[in-house]
């Protein structure tokens, strides 16, 4: 048993710990979620590799590996990094090297690896669950070739996306992939952004043509495959986000006086300190272990649930502890610690919340 | 990454099968099946270590040169696994685990050669006289009272708390040697070579499982011999925390606390909800069945962490994380069960609940245990340093090293 990052892991994540400390300081966060700072990051991650990592080697990538992508995550959760690594590279780009390597999908794929092209994965259509069962996006039989219809929400990167890879139900209700490009005709976009920044939209597709090349039919392994990636990258957003949050509250809490002395000598801020610190431990626990078993291709998807469910919980407890232990100024926007909140809240929204995930363990366990 | 045991191990999983399969009589099974404690019923969980003894087992955490397995610590999670999937019961810790280990670190040799023999085959068995009606959590402020007269000390006060005390034929104990200074100095570690010292007095105490596992122990002018002190006289505290490093240390919590999920998800098959249909179908079964198995599981993902040697373990702040999770889990899952027994945990079953009583349960086996591990279970977040001492501990622990 080893759940240590490797010698490659750790240097990749000194040197993008290193860019994202001058890069994505909290000081330039206001302007990076408004769109007006240049921070060059995309074109630095490209050129780290990053950006490519995820892909397979075939596909010019470095076949990132589960715990690759969790030894990133979590650092993009440290920072509050809300660039698109996920819906374009992990998820997207990945998914399309699955697709048979025809019509446009090459191309996609060759575009994503380099940054020039940004992909998102439409799938979210309202239940929040992400669960195939909800779909109702429907391919079809048109006149001069297959066609999509339907709705999709909060679609991660959705606003600047070039393709889109689309979740939809065959006319046999059979789950199905389709890539498309984000330009082509009956294409409605309307761009917002998330709670925590995160760029997202609400795509409409009013009948969209879709090219036979770019479509993956029976794709009930393969979404499964992307929801998993989905919540695995989430998640270690979510633990990154906690180790911070658990740090500068202590650290405040050291600091901070009232009565005359550190409000951290109360037993009942130090209790609720010492369960931020069992939270985390937990938390990045599950992170790592999961991240393992994945990287052996073992990871349930009631593994995958343990884990999107106890950083939903568990990270949730540790926010609402850190604005508490803050105080009043844990209320304002100009400290990180609401930020981290409302980043650990997104993350729980997205693809199956605390309730669902644990709901849907105790249906599995209590069947075994 | 990588999740699995050494491969090498699965024959060495398949050695403990087969004995574990075979060996234990069926006291030692009925005592698995009716351990609501820590501390498994007496006779016959004795009866399990001399013949885990006889195989050269009873041991797994001891170095071999004093007789133990030797076992890596993945072999030890494996027997642990495999110990509690059969509803074994486990052996009693206060020799093996506790004492045993600290006279090995800071025995005399002669020590050494007097009591881990018999703590090794389970011909002793020894109870802990630290709580005090006045020193709990705070223990350094106990009082009880050691003077030196020749060779001997003489013992006044009293010990609590002193779990099987009626049952045990030696016992370790904090005793004061110094009123003087600060209150952790003055204190001494103290080896009993019998628990019926002429004015020695054991009472046991009923808990409120209706079962007399603790006792409280008196000493009027106690005679006993110095050569029974472990470390200088007054330098106790010190041999009590090396104490309390190896009571937490090492031992896997989680293969107990999976094999309690394990017996409520079978339970909660034949149960029925309150609202009709099987108990297992019922959402608000399922979605609380899920928040367990998911805490469960990051626990057992902790445990592994810890085992692999991923930096985790050197957090100083690991034993008493450990202990916090482990007992407030055993909590958790102690009311889950008394939830799905529903009312049939409301029969007070004593006899039934003792090994050999020959006495029927009134409903399934499960629920037979469920009320009585409940209410034992309380006090796991009292006993060995109580949580709210934990957390101050782990509390301090982070915002030292924030600091």
């Amino acid at each position: 048993m080893n759940f240590e990052f490797s010698d490659e892991q750790v240097m990749l994540r000194d040197s993008l710990s290193r860019l994202l400390d001058q890069r994505y300081a909290f000081e330039l966060r206001r302007r990076i979620m408004a769109g007006q700072a240049e921070t060059g990051i995309w074109s630095e991650l490209v050129d780290m590799g990053i950006v490519a990592m995820p892909l397979p080697e075939a596909c010019g990538g470095l076949g990132g590996s589960a715990s690759d992508i969790v030894a990133i995550s979590e650092l993009f959760g440290r920072h509050l990094v809300i660039e698109p690594l996920l819906p374009s590279v992990i998820l997207t780009g990945r998914a399309l090297a699955r697709f048979d390597p025809a019509g446009p999908v090459p191309q996609w794929i060759a575009d994503i690896g380099t940054g020039a092209l940004r992909g998102a994965f439409a799938h979210e259509e309202g239940s929040g669950t992400g669960a195939s069962s909800t779909l109702s996006t429907k391919l079809y039989e048109g006149e001069a070739g297959p066609r999509i219809r339907g709705s999709k929400k909060l679609v991660l990167g959705g606003g600047e996306a070039g393709v889109l890879l689309i979740s939809a139900l065959s006319e046999t209700k059979a789950v199905c992939l389709a890539a498309v490009p984000a330009d082509a005709e009956g294409i409605e976009v309307r761009r917002y952004r998330a709670l925590d920044g995160r760029p997202v939209a609400d795509i409409l597709l009013h009948d969209v043509a879709v090219d036979r090349a770019a479509i993956m039919a029976g794709a009930d392994a393969e979404l499964e495959a992307l929801l998993a990636d989905a919540r695995l990258a989430l998640a270690a957003e979510a633990v990154g986000a906690m180790a911070v949050l658990m740090a500068t509250t202590a650290d405040f809490a050291g600091t901070r006086e009232q009565f005359g002395r550190p409000i951290g000598s109360f037993q009942a801020i130090a209790h609720r300190l010492a369960d931020m610190k069992i939270a985390y431990v937990k938390a990045r626990a599950s992170l790592l272990y999961i991240a393992a078993l994945a990287d052996s291709g073992r990871a349930t998807s009631r593994d995958i649930s343990v884990l999107k469910a106890q950083v939903g919980r568990l990270g949730r407890e540790t926010a609402q502890g850190a604005v508490q232990i803050h105080g009043g100024i844990g209320m304002t926007d100009e400290l990180p610690v609401g930020h981290y909140l409302k980043h650990i809240l997104t993350i729980d929204g997205l693809f199956g919340n605390t309730d669902y995930h644990l709901r849907e363990i105790g249906r599995v366990v209590a069947a075994a | 990454m990588n999740v699995d045991f050494d491969p090498s191990l699965e024959a060495f999983r398949e050695e403990v099968c087969a004995f574990l399969d075979t060996a234990p009589t069926d006291a030692i099974r009925e005592a698995g099946r009716k351990t609501t404690s820590v501390f498994a019923p007496f006779e016959a969980t004795m009866e399990w270590h001399r013949l885990l003894y006889a195989r050269g087992w009873a041991a797994p955490a001891w170095p071999v040169e004093y007789g133990g397995t030797g076992w890596s610590l993945e072999q030890r999670y494996i027997f642990s696994e495999e110990h509690w999937k059969r509803d074994l019961p486990p052996l009693l810790p206060n020799g093996l685990i506790m004492v045993g280990p600290l006279l090995m670190e800071l025995g005399t040799p002669e020590q050494k050669r007097r009591h881990l023999p018999g703590i090794l085959s389970g011909k002793d068995y020894w109870t802990q006289g630290y709580s005090e009606p006045s020193a709990g959590s705070d223990l350094a402020a106990l009082s009880c009272s050691a003077l030196a007269d020749g060779d001997d000390y003489i013992i006044n006060g009293q010990k609590t708390w002193t779990t099987l005390a009626h049952k045990a034929n030696k016992m370790f104990m904090l005793v004061r040697t110094n009123r003087d200074g600060k209150k952790q100095q003055g204190i001494t570690f103290l080896l009993l070579d019998r628990t019926d010292y002429p004015g020695m007095h054991i009472r046991p105490i009923i808990g409120l499982d209706g079962v007399a596992e603790q006792c409280e122990v008196f000493f009027d002018n106690v005679r006993v011999p110095q050569a029974g002190r472990v470390g200088a006289e007054n330098e106790g505290w010190s041999v009590a925390k090396a104490l309390l490093k190896h009571e937490r240390g090492g031992a896997a919590h989680s293969p107990a606390i999976r094999r309690k999920l394990d017996a409520i998800r079978a339970a909660a098959r034949d149960a029925t909800a309150s609202f009709g249909g099987p108990l297992s179908e019922d959402p608000v079964f399922q979605r609380d069945l899920g928040e367990l198995e998911a805490e469960v599981a990051s626990f057992e993902h902790v445990e592994k962490l810890v085992l692999s040697g991923h930096a985790l373990a050197d957090d100083p702040a690991m034993p008493s994380l450990n202990k916090v999770m482990s007992s407030e889990l055993s909590q958790l899952l102690s009311i889950m069960m008394t939830r799905v027994a529903g009312i049939d945990a409301l029969p007070l079953q004593l006899e039934a609940l003792e090994v050999g009583s020959g006495v029927q349960p009134l409903g399934d086996p499960f629920s037979l245990v469920a009320m009585p591990y409940y209410l034992n279970t309380r006090a796991a977040s009292i006993y060995a340093g109580s949580n709210e001492v934990q957390r101050d501990l782990i509390s301090r622990n982070l915002q030292t090293l924030r600091a």
